[in-house]
This record gives structure tokens, sequence and C-alpha cells, in this order.
């Protein structure tokens, strides 16, 4: 082993200092070729004899061309792999996927450390070259090693770094060159535009380069930027681009304090949502300006597809900008600042999903072709794309990814990553929904499946003698649920006592037996975070021998669990409260509609319709008692897919039905996952894993005020109770009316989050939604990361299980509930994504009448909510395109809608009816269109 | 790996010829008694059926004797001890030894003299200076400033040494007391050997040499023993001109020859030290002679040469006596 | 932050298990009766041992029948990238506590009545790992002054980074925040800077145990060298 050292200098916080690091040299670093003689080859990936090196600008700018399966037997050097971590995380993170993909015989020499390979920096010279001497070495070494049996190729797109690799005798291509020697011409569109620094090819557009013309400003040098965000000229953050409006963004500046509006696509300046920008305020005076004209824009845009009803106000579209537009008029000074971007700090590029926008056929075929390509995620600007084979992609959902954005151009421009399927299928657009929402529904890698326990599996009589496993299979447990259910994770249970007291039992699956942490099934979980639940399918989080059998808490077999079992007297008061491992044996698995059959049915007297009665008495008393507390009881409008099993296409929609059986069930997770939260935060005050959700502001509660006061109602927000009570007494003279009203305050509300009790403080912990000071989930662990969480820390707080070390690293810890938050947001938004899609492929062939609710007043017509399919989309009373009023005038006061010879008017939560018909405005688009009758 | 470096610039043949005459000295004491080397916690072989003393620097853990010093093991009978090598001194009774004086306090001085504390001279265990054997007055106490005063270096000889680990000193001959005119040098103690004399006297040089055993050696100009008369005369002396007496005594010249010897024995002293060579009469002689046949200045002693020049002669100079 | 690449590498080229690089040298001061120069990789630390001595401070003196044992850690000014005002702050403190202990554990102070032994560290070099270093030179200046010892004491530092136990920690990777724990074989653990839980602690124990093991091979050797070479020089 020999070492040696070497100096570096680093600049730090405008200082410079010199560091001094070691490096030793290693002799035990092999080549990863399976032909070498000399080398250790375990480990080796490299099997083909011809082998590539890549340098750091291809796998930067070609990530999509790598992951191709065309593309293997590569040599990743480690200075390649540190640039591009340095550079891009993200396709660090690929890469690295890459490499460890057996499949794909990547192979990552450590170059930096090896005896032969390591090279000193020399004087002045930058750190790119010294990097790029590096690879050339390395590369050389690899020629010299391997000689005979392998031929080694360098792969770079930098025409210095190929000039003075062929120099030193090294043979050298471009990845272009590359990739057509390879003979798949398929493969050409995936490479990415060359930019500037990159060699220019040949045959790059030069068609139009005398019109162009700059449409944005020029981006500051980085210089600049740190100068003047230093000086407070320039206020750094992520931009975040308005879901429902993409010309407007908001910037959330520590400096500033509030948001920065950025209106527009010149404002933004080439910046993506995600990107890290500065961004510099526009004049005072510019402020208002500037928004009369994005309202312009928006109204272009807004609200003209019809989806489905927001849930909360996390899904609904910033309704500010509706607010100040009507206020705007008397009152000319704006509530935020606007600005402009100036730089970008960080890209957040990746890949996108959508389609190419319609054009006509070049007359050649064969050639390249520009095309438009057009996200899914409206937030995303249309990008340029050249092809090969734009006939086949006309049709198709492709994916993208975005090369460069320089100031000529209008559009980004980006390269095919490659297809998903044909516009409209459902199998196809269901796919995008998941990639849309970042959702993972690969397969289960083999080491994942390696984890499960081997199957048929069963009770064995270790866990039967286990001493933290309780035997509780003399128990008359059943599960209730809805039907066709089968990843049961929960089942129940009521006794009688002899003192009158009941004993209620809440069994939940105990997967942590089978999901041991720090296991690729348990990283993979973690990954996941959620089951995610679409129309026609799901997409489980643990694979499916755990997720519908072995955990599944499923009739007539026995079952691990872990549960919670109380003691409570006739009034529902917990006596007593344990906890234990469990095996248990379900008796019945029932659906909701078995459950309240049983219950209404007054002839049944068996047990288990006597527990089920018993604990339904309970959880009314429970109930009772969480919404004097002040819980509310919030609604939403979810909907209900009859699929036909033959073609997996809708037959029918239907409200879901809640009953009895529903809140009893419910009733009991709450207070189980209470008592969870207790016993777990009393005994790891720190890293508990909680759920919280914050109340509400009176700002986010403001459109349901004012709607609530144009009909002449008035609600007290001022506290929960407050709401609750005031939402009761909120009855109309139709049945319905309370409902929408409760819809609309749910819509209000942020959704409840997951959180590290260490982050917070105690008060911060409180779940707006329940009334209760505590809450956790630990009931689902099937298909919740967050309750295998949460059943850990059960498991040691009892001291069944020593506590994982994830749970001692706070930052971790973070970040593991930052991710469930995002994974279960994701998992909500792709199952709406799902049923709006299903929709859509309902309505298709069946143009509907149906009654609706006005909800929103618009300049140019309405916006209803049909309660039947739950769905919301705008009807218009003007033609669109038809700019301003016209016949209408907008009463803000009164939220009406009035026809300027008063004839007519439509005022909020006002019924109408209307006619639903999908439409297709352009081929391939099909869209729901509501109107009026 | 050399472990202890000398501190000097040595050009390339320097640095051979040194690692060569280190090499042959190693060769030469290898036969001895190479395994006898021990380090801490090293695990020291006896033959447990006989009965054996464990000495200084031993240990028994777990009926295994281990050292607690680096050194040598030696036995002398039954008994088994380390000795160490470099270690502050450690006083055995009837030791010569070299010291300075630290404080005058209550009837007695104290007197660094490289051990763990500093030895005790009891004002009763003095010689009167008058040599009058009486039990000691106040008065005697008063004056006793005007016998030693702190940074005098002197002479004595270990007592005894107390249960807890003090040391006691005494001066009951003419040959002890304060040394004067000459140079302290200090050396580890495990480089003078106990032997039957200390006190020097090159009478070529006119020049006093001691040995200390406790590594501190005294370089002086010979100073003749005093007989009794003289001494009274002195006394008269001090009693009249009270503590002027050195510079009375400093009016007595020491020629520039024996300063210059003094030097020379002095740095030859301290040449051999830095090597780690033993140190008795004959050696520091030989490096004196060495200096002077060899034309090397005083100052150019210390150098690098001189040191290597000494390697090389020590190494020749054992060689011979092996053969011998 | 990737401590440890999945080529199981970490960022100065060393695998998990190995040590950087141990320089050991004796007798650097000449003055003092023991002293040594330990360096572990970029880290450097002189230590010079004084003693056993008269006790200078009687008051300090608080057991009669053993040597006071006194340590003086130091960092020079000129021992880390940026020049930082040293002042006697807690950790300097707390540091020379915890070698004082130390030493004072394996030192046989019981035969030493009425005297005082100090020692004296600085850091010449930190990168990381210095508690370590300090330790390791002052067992080497103890032996080489001659102090009479239960043992060697010696000490190493593990951590645990990226869910890996690393042995040795860097300043880079000691900086990381994770947990970390310098072991001294012999009398006893000291402290730990991040919650571990049990059975991960076990292992980076066990590791720095190793690595305490290997260095104790390493001062062995030097003692070994230096004695045999004093013995041959000094010569009968």
């Amino acid at each position: 082993m020999l070492q040696s050292k070497v100096f570096n200098k680093k600049t730090r916080g405008g200082r410079i200092q010199k560091q001094v690091r070691e490096v030793y040299l290693r002799d035990d670093i092999y080549c990863g070729a399976f032909a070498c003689k000399s080398c250790d080859t375990s480990a080796a990936r490299l099997s083909s004899p011809k082998i590539i090196v890549l340098d750091t600008n291809v796998v930067l700018h070609q990530i999509d061309l790598l992951e191709n399966q065309a593309i293997d037997n590569v040599v990743v050097l480690s200075v390649v792999l540190d640039e591009v971590k340095n550079r891009n995380r993200s396709v660090y993170n690929r890469i690295r996927a890459l490499c460890s993909n057996p499949a794909k015989q990547f192979y990552v020499f450590s170059n930096h450390v090896h005896k032969d390979t390591y090279v000193q920096a020399m004087e002045r010279e930058s750190a790119n070259d010294h990097n790029d001497r590096a690879i050339r070495v390395a590369t050389l070494w690899y020629q010299k090693h391997l000689g005979g049996t392998s031929q080694v190729l360098l792969v770079t797109n930098d025409r210095e770094n190929k000039r003075k690799a062929t120099e030193e005798g090294i043979s050298a291509e471009t990845i272009e060159a590359y990739v057509k020697s390879i003979g798949q011409p398929d493969l050409l569109d995936l490479l990415a535009q060359p930019t500037a620094e990159d060699i220019t090819m040949e045959d790059a557009d030069d068609s139009r380069p005398s019109k162009r013309k700059l449409v944005y400003l020029e981006h500051k040098p980085m210089s600049e930027i740190t100068a003047g965000l230093h000086r407070g000229i320039y206020h750094q953050g992520k931009l975040r681009v308005n879901r429902f409006n993409p010309f407007e963004a908001y910037v959330g500046s520590e400096s500033i304090g509030e948001e920065i509006i950025i209106y527009g696509r010149s404002n933004m300046n080439r910046a993506f949502d995600g990107d890290i920008v500065a961004i510099e305020l526009l004049p005072r005076d510019q402020w208002q300006e500037e928004k009369a004209l994005s309202i312009a824009e928006e109204d272009e845009d807004e609200d003209d597809t019809v989806h489905l009803a927001p849930n909360s106000a996390d899904d609904a579209p910033r309704i500010s900008s509706l607010a100040q537009e009507t206020s705007g008029d008397k009152n000319a000074v704006p509530a935020r600042p606007s600005g402009r971007v100036v730089g970008v700090i960080r890209r957040n590029w990746h890949s996108y999903c959508g389609s190419l926008e319609p054009m006509s056929l070049p007359a050649g075929s064969g050639g390249t072709a520009h095309a438009l390509f057009v996200s899914k995620d409206r937030r995303i600007p249309k990008i340029r794309i050249n092809t090969r084979q734009l006939q086949n992609l006309l049709n198709m959902r492709i994916v993208v990814a975005v090369d460069s954005w320089d100031r000529q151009s209008r559009y980004p421009s980006g390269h095919y990553v490659r297809p998903i399927g044909k516009i409209g299928d459902r199998e196809t657009e269901t796919e995008v929904v998941l990639i849309e929402n970042d959702v993972d529904y690969s397969p289960f890698s083999s080491q994942v499946l390696a984890c499960l326990p081997p199957l048929p599996w069963s009770v064995s009589s270790e866990d039967v003698s286990n001493p933290v496993r309780q035997d509780l299979r003399h128990l008359l447990v059943f599960s209730v649920d809805p039907p066709g259910c089968k990843d049961i994770d929960d089942a129940l249970h009521c006794t009688s006592l002899p003192n009158g007291n009941f004993e209620v039992g809440v069994h939940i699956a105990d997967v942590t037996n089978f999901v041991h942490p720090g296991t690729p099934l348990d990283d993979e979980a973690s990954k996941r975070g959620t089951s995610v639940y679409l129309v026609d399918r799901r997409i489980d989080m643990l694979p499916k021998p755990l997720t519908e059998d072995i955990c599944s808490l499923r009739a007539d077999v026995e079952r691990l669990a872990f549960s919670v079992i109380w003691e409570m007297s006739p009034e529902a008061e917990i006596i007593s409260t344990r906890f234990t491992k469990s095996i248990i044996k379900s008796s019945a698995a029932l659906s909701y509609v078995e459950a309240q059959a049983r219950m209404d049915d007054s002839r049944l007297t068996d047990t288990v319709t006597t527990d089920l009665r018993n604990m339904n008495t309970l959880a009314k008393i429970m109930r009772q008692r969480r919404i004097d507390r002040g819980a509310l009881t919030l609604a939403s409008a979810e909907v209900k897919f009859q699929i036909d099993t033959e073609t997996h296409d809708p037959l029918d929609i239907g409200m879901y039905q809640i009953r009895e059986a529903n809140q009893m069930v419910e009733e009991f997770m709450l207070a189980a996952n209470v008592s969870v939260a207790e016993q777990i935060l009393n005994q790891f005050s720190s890293c508990s894993l909680l759920r919280r959700h914050p109340t509400p502001t009176r700002e986010m509660l403001e459109p349901l005020l004012r709607t609530a006061a144009a009909i002449g109602l008035t609600l007290d927000v001022s506290s929960s109770k407050a709401l609750a009570d005031s939402l009761d007494r909120a009855v109309g003279e139709d049945p319905y009316f309370n409902k929408l009203i409760r819809i609309l305050a749910t819509r209000c509300m942020t959704q409840a989050v997951y959180f590290c009790s260490g982050d917070l403080t105690p008060p911060e912990y409180h779940h707006y939604g329940l009334a209760a000071p505590l809450y956790t989930h630990f009931t689902s662990p099937i298909r919740r990361y967050a309750d295998v969480f949460v059943h850990r820390l059960l498991a040691a707080s009892l001291g069944i299980y020593k506590l994982p070390t994830v749970f001692q690293d706070r930052p971790q810890l973070t970040s593991v509930a930052d991710n469930l938050n995002y994974r279960h947001r994701n998992a909500q938004m792709a199952s709406r994504a799902s049923v709006e899609l299903h929709t859509l492929i309902y309505f298709r062939n069946r143009p509907t009448d149906a009654e609706a609710r006005v909800v929103k007043i618009r300049s140019n017509g309405f916006i209803v909510f049909v309660p039947k399919y739950g769905i919301e989309g705008p009807v218009y009373l003007t033609a669109k395109g038809e700019k301003g009023a016209g016949d209408w005038y907008v009463d803000e006061e009164k939220q009406k809608i009035v026809k300027m010879d008063g004839s007519l008017s439509y005022s909020v939560l006002q019924t109408v009816k209307i006619h639903m018909e999908v439409v297709e405005p352009q081929p391939n688009r099909p869209k729901l269109q509501l109107t009026l009758l | 790996m050399v472990m202890r470096k000398l501190e000097l610039p040595l050009s390339q043949t320097q640095k051979v010829r040194f690692k060569r005459a280190i090499e042959r000295l190693q060769s030469l004491s290898s036969t001895a008694n190479s395994d006898a080397s021990v380090i801490v916690t090293d695990s020291i072989p006896v033959n447990h059926d006989d009965a054996f003393l464990k000495g200084h620097g031993t240990s028994e853990v777990d009926g295994e004797l281990l050292a607690t010093v680096c050194g040598v093991v030696e036995r002398v009978d039954k008994l088994v001890y380390v000795r160490t090598l470099r270690a502050r001194y450690k006083p055995e009774v009837g030791d010569i030894v070299v010291g300075r004086v630290i404080e005058v306090s209550q009837k007695r001085w104290r007197v660094e003299l490289n051990f763990a504390q500093d030895g005790v001279l009891m004002l009763s265990s003095m010689t009167n200076p008058d040599g009058e054997q009486r039990r000691r007055t106040s008065v005697d106490e008063l004056n006793m400033r005007n016998i030693f005063v702190e940074h005098d270096v002197l002479c004595t000889e270990v007592r005894n040494i107390q249960q807890d680990g003090s040391l006691q000193l005494h001066a009951r001959s003419e040959k002890y007391g304060k040394l004067e005119k000459g140079q302290l040098l200090k050396v580890d103690p495990y480089l003078i050997k106990r032997r039957k004399h200390h006190f020097h006297y090159v009478d070529t040089l006119g020049i006093d040499l001691i040995l200390g055993c406790n590594g501190f050696i005294w370089v002086g100009e010979h100073v003749e023993v005093r007989d009794p008369m003289i001494i009274v005369d002195q006394k008269n002396d001090e009693t009249v001109s009270s503590s002027t007496n050195n510079t009375l005594k400093d009016q007595s010249h020491t020629t520039l020859e024996t300063r210059q010897c003094i030097c020379r024995i002095g740095n030859a002293i301290r040449v051999l030290s830095n090597l780690g060579f033993t140190m008795d009469l004959e050696v520091i002689m030989e490096t004196f002679n060495l200096s002077n046949s060899k034309n090397i200045d005083i100052y150019d002693m210390l150098g690098s040469e001189f040191h290597v020049v000494v390697t090389e002669n020590e190494a020749e100079r054992r060689r011979a006596k092996r053969r011998n | 932050m990737e401590y440890v690449s999945p080529e199981g590498l970490r960022l100065d080229g060393r695998r998990f298990n190995e040590m950087r690089q141990i320089v050991a040298e004796i007798g650097v001061v000449s003055k003092a009766d023991g002293s040594a120069v330990f360096e572990m990789g970029n880290t450097k630390v002189i230590a010079a041992v004084y003693g056993p001595r008269e006790i200078q401070n009687k008051s300090q003196q608080l057991k009669h029948d053993r040597a006071l044992v006194l340590c003086e850690y130091s960092m020079a000014q000129f021992s880390t990238g940026d020049r930082r005002r040293q002042k006697q702050d807690r950790r300097t403190t707390e540091l020379s506590l915890v070698i004082r202990q130390t030493m004072e554990a394996c030192i046989l102070t019981e035969l030493m009545p009425h005297s005082q032994i100090d020692i004296f560290l600085q850091v010449l070099q930190a990168d990381g790992g210095t508690r370590s270093a300090c330790i390791n030179a002052a067992t080497l200046a103890l032996a080489d002054a001659g102090i009479p010892m239960r043992d060697l004491a010696v000490s190493c530092s593990a951590g645990y980074l990226n869910s890996t136990p690393l042995l040795d920690l860097n300043y880079v990777e000691d900086s990381a925040g994770g947990a970390d724990v310098t072991v001294g074989i012999l009398p006893k653990t000291d402290k730990m800077d991040a919650k571990l839980p049990m059975e991960t602690f076990e292992t980076v124990f066990a590791l720095a145990s190793e690595g305490c093991k290997a260095i104790a091979e390493r001062i062995r050797e030097v003692l070994e060298e230096n004695t045999k070479q004093l013995e041959y020089r000094r010569a009968a």
C-alpha cells in the first residue's frame, strides 16, 4: 500500500484556506474486466472485449443514452463520478444506479487512489484540466493493462480532451460517432443536443441563424450573482411554478421574508419549476402592471380543464389571484412584491412525460425533424426536440429530457428519452400518471424478494413460544374492510368482561416481523413510502406475498399481529391500555356492507354480530366525544368506479357511500393511533414519528368565508370546535347543502403531515382536524411506511426490539418524514389523476346530463362541482376568447354573475343543470366539456 | 528506522560511515546479551520452580513476571530486575554524587540530583569548616550561607534513602564539598557505571574529573585536598571579610590552557553523551586525546564530523577490547 | 455527504479498517527526561515528560503515597488551516484531564511517592484523532523517561459514518457529525460525541480496539528498537 500526500487549496466563506489532505494510493484496485489475468476478477463487470471509458461531459449530458441497454461495458472513473456529483446530483444518482446494476456492466474504477493512475495536480492547472488529464491517464492505463485482450475507447465530447487523448495515443471518439458506430439509429434520438461547450454538431440547425433574436435577458454571471446576493440586491430561492397557471411562479425568499411573485415567461427567464434561482425585485410601480397582464394570460389557461374536485388546499389552485383581481381595481398597491429571475443557481431539470405538439410530417421521411414537446405537467414549458422518428412519436406519450435553454430560443431544447405508449390508451396514460407523480412502479428487485420468508408461510412454533408474543388465537377477532380488500392490515375484537366493561382490541398486521431495518426490502419500502391506489390497479409498497398473504389478516388463518388492547367502560372511557405482539386467528373478514347488514338485522344474535353492535355503541360514544372536543367532520367527494373485469374500462361512477360500519372501524383506528402516539412519544420524546395537522390560517379559510357570506351564512373559525359547531348549524333547505359546505371547508385546509417529534415543539404536534394533541399512523403498516416506522418505535418502547440506528440520526429521520410526506402527496395526486383519467374514459362514450353546484364565480362564467361524479370544471357563459365580461358582470359581494340586462343570474352554491361530454378540440387531446343546459 | 537520531546534519559519506560504525557496535554487542532487553509489559522468563525475587522494574501479574520499564533484564542470584536505560537517577547508599544547591532552609540544603526528589544535605551531616566534631549551634545555622548558597555545585555522598523515598546526603570528608572553577555536565545516569573511584585527577592537565553516579559530571581545575590548617586560615578570612571569600579565591587565576582543557573534556563528554556511550575516565580521555590528535577545535567537537569519528573510534576500541 | 464510496473507499483512499500512516520517534526534546513525536497521517503531536521530580507546588499534592501526574495539552496555533486564538477553553481542559487520567492509570505512581511527573503535549498538526495521538505520544515519552508503567496505554478512534464503522477518522470524517469513539486500551474508554446504539457501538468499539492493538504493536516495535540501540551503544 503506497501512500502520498497532496496539498489542495480551497476557498470557503470568501477566505483562502490551505487544506491538506492525504491520499493513500492503493495497489488493490482492479480493472474489473473478466478477461484480465493479473487482477482479482471477483468483482469484475466488464465482459466484452470492447470497453469504453466515459468523460464527465458525456455522463452529465447523455445519461439518458447511457441508461439504454445498448450501452454496456463501460468504465466509470471515480473522478468522473465526483465531478458529476458536484454538478448534478440527480444524474449522479442515476449513474450510480447504473453502476450497481450488474446487467449494465458498468464498472467504477477508483482511479484517484490507484497507484498508477493517481494524478498530482500541476501548477496552474485548472480543476477541469486536471480531471481531463486524470481521465486520459486512466484510459491509457486501461489500454496498457488490458493491452491484448480488450479494446479501450475514450468517449468524450470535449474537443480539447479528445485532441490531447489522440495525441497521447488513446483512441477517442465523440459520443455521436460512437453511437453511430453501434449502428442503432434510434439511439441517436437519445443524444442530448450539444451545448456551446460541446463539439458543435455539423448538422445542428443553422437554417435560421440570421433571424434569431434574443428572447430572454442574459443570466448574470455567477460571481455577480454571489455579490448581488451578498449585497441584498438579489434574492435566492426555489422557484415554484403555479400548478394551475404556468405563467405565474413564486419564490420563497428568506431575505425578503415573503413570497415574491414572478409573472410571465420573460420574467421567469428560462427558470424551471424547482430551480434555485436568483431574482431581482421589480420596481414597485411595475408590480401592478405585471399582474393585470398576467390575468389576461391566465384566463386562457386556468381552469379550462375539468378535474377532480380538490380535497385540500394543497390540491386546489392558488386562490389569491381572483381575490386580488377584483379588489385590485379599487386598491392600487398590490400586497406582494414581484420580481424577475436574473440567474439560475441550480437547475432542477429532469425528464418529463408528455407528447409532441401535433404537426405535419416533414416532406422527406427519415431525416431529422424538429418538434415541440408538451409536458403533461403544465408547469413545464414546451420543449424543442430533434427526432428521426417523428411519425412514430406523434401519437405517443414520450419521456423527454431537457438539455439547454439559450437566450435566443423561446423554448428549451431537449432530447427524446423513451416512448411510453399510445396517447389516450389507458395503460399509457396510467403510466404517465405514475411517472408524473414520481411513483416507482417497477417490479421488486430480486434482492428485495430475497428478503421474503419462504412460502408458503405459516405461524411457526417459535412464534408461538416467543415470550414477547401473546397467543390471542382464542379471541373472536374479525376484520371489516371495503369489499374485495386483500391487504387487510387491521382486525378487531370486543369481549365483555365480568365487571361490565369491555375489552376491545385492535390488531394490526405485524409487518415489522418480516421487514427488518437495513434490508433491501426495508429500503425499498422506505423509498416507496406508501402503496398507491389507482382506479384499476394498486402499486404495492411491499411485495405481493407480504401484502396479500403473509401480513394480511385474512379470515381463518393464523397471523402475527401487533395489538392494542383497551379495557373500556360501557361509557367508552379507556380504563387501561396495553400493547403486545400477538398471534390471532381472524374468524371473519367482513366487508363494510356485510358488517352493516349484520348490525342492522335484529334477528341475528351470534357472537360476531353482538360484538359488532357493542363496538358500534362504543364507537358512537367515542365519536361524539371527539366531535364535542372539536374534531371536524369533513367531507370529500370521493367517487367509486365499477370496472369492467374484462376491459378494465369503467362501467359506472358513483359517490362513495360511508356507512356506520366505516365510521366504527375508523373510530377504533383513530383511538389506536392516539394511544400509540402517546406511548412512543412518552418513550422517545425526540425521535418519534408523528402526524400533525396545522391549524388553518384565516387567510386560508378566506374563500370559504366569502362563499358563506354570500349566501348569508356566518361561520365561526376561531377554533376547530367553533368551526365544527357552525358547520353543524349550516343546514340549508336541500339535504346536500351541508355536505357541500363541508366539502368547501375541507378544501381550505392543508393536509396533515408526518414529522419527527424532535423537530417541533409539543404545541405544534396538534392535529387540528381530529382535535387531538397527538396523532400518528400505526394501523396500516402494509400500505404505509410511516406505520412500519411507528411499529418499530412502539416495539422499542416495549423493549421488544432495539431501536434501529436511523432513529439516532435526526437529519435522516427528518428526511424520512419528508420523503413520506412527499410520497403520500404524490400517491394521492396519482390516485386523483387516475380517477380523472377514468372519468374521462367513462364519459367518452356517455354524454351525460347532471346536476351541479356553482362553487366559484369567474368573470366569464363559473366553476361547477358535480357531486355525483366528484368532478369540478368551468362552465363558460361567454365563448372562450371573447375577452371582457361582455354581457355579464360579477357581483363580488354576493358572489354572483349577473347578465347585464338582469334577466339571468347565477350565484354561488346554486344548483344548475349541466351537460357533460368528451370533445376533442385537437386530435389525441380529448377533454371533458361542461355546458349549461 | 533510527530511533534516537543525531540532531546533526550529516553528509552522505558521514551518514554511511556513521551507519557502518553503529552497525559494527550492534554486531559487537549482539553476541553478548541481545535477548535481555525488554520493554514495558514484556514477560520476563523465570523458572517458577526456583524461588526468585522480583526486583526493580518488574511486577507479577497472573503468575507472569512483567517488565514495567524498558531496559535490560539482570539476574543476580535469585534476584531478577530490569536495569533501566534512560531514566532518572536511582540512588544507592554510598554513591558519590554531584549536585546543585536548590534551596537553603532550616538546617539543611536541598540539592538537585536528577532524582525523583531533591536530595537533603543536613547541616549536621557536613564536616564543620573547622573540622571539629561538635553539636551545631544556632550560629552555625545562621552561617549556612557561608558554606553553600543556591546554585552552588557540590559533591556529596548518599547517606541513606528514607522510607518515603527521600534521599539523605552527607559530606563528612574533605574530598566532598563545594566545586568551583569548572563545568557541570549532565548526562543520562545509565551512562556512568558505579566504580571504586569516581574522583579522578588528570595530573598531566591539572584537571579534576568527578563522575557523579547521578549522571552529573564535574570537570574543573585541580584543587589540592586542603589540609585543616589552610581551612582554618580560610575560616579566619571568612569571618573577617564575610562572604567576600569568593572574590578572594577568584584572585587565584586559572590559566587559559587549563580552561581550554576543561572545555575540551566537557565537549568530549557531551559527544559521548549524545552518542549514548558509557563513560569512564579512559573513554573520556581517549576522546579528549582523539580531538587533540585530529586537531579538532574545541567548538568543532560538537560538529557532525567529530561525532562520526568518535563513533568509529568507539567501535574500534570495543573490538580491540573484545579480542584481548 | 458520502464518506465511503460504494466501492468501499474513503475520501483519502483508505478502506474502512485501515489506519493512516504512523510515524513515531523517541527522544526529540533533549532537555526532557522523555519525549516523543507521534504522527498519524497528518496529525502530529509532540510529547515531553519531566520527572519524576520534586513537587513544585505542594498544594497540588493530594496523595502522599504516590506520584502526582500533571498534564498540559495545547494546540499550536499553526496546527490547523485557520489560525485561531488559542485559549484555555473547555475542550483543552477536558482533553488535558482525559489524558492525565489515562496516563495516571497506567503509571505505577505508588513507586514514586513525593514526586511529580509532568507531561506536556502539543499538537503540531491537527487532522483528526488528536486525542488518540496525544495518548500514544505520551505513552512513548513516558516509556522513554523510564517511568514504570503497568501497561502501554494506546489509543485509536473509530467512528460510524454512512452506516459503516470507520477506523482512525481524519479531520474531515471527524467533523462529519457522526458518532466516534476514542478507545484507550488498558485503562478506559473515553467520550463520544453522538449517540450510538449498543450493537453498533460494539462493532465500532471492536474496530477501535483492533486499531489500538495495531498501534500498540507499532509502539512496541519503536520502543524495542530504541531500547536495543541504547543498550548496545552503551555496551559493557
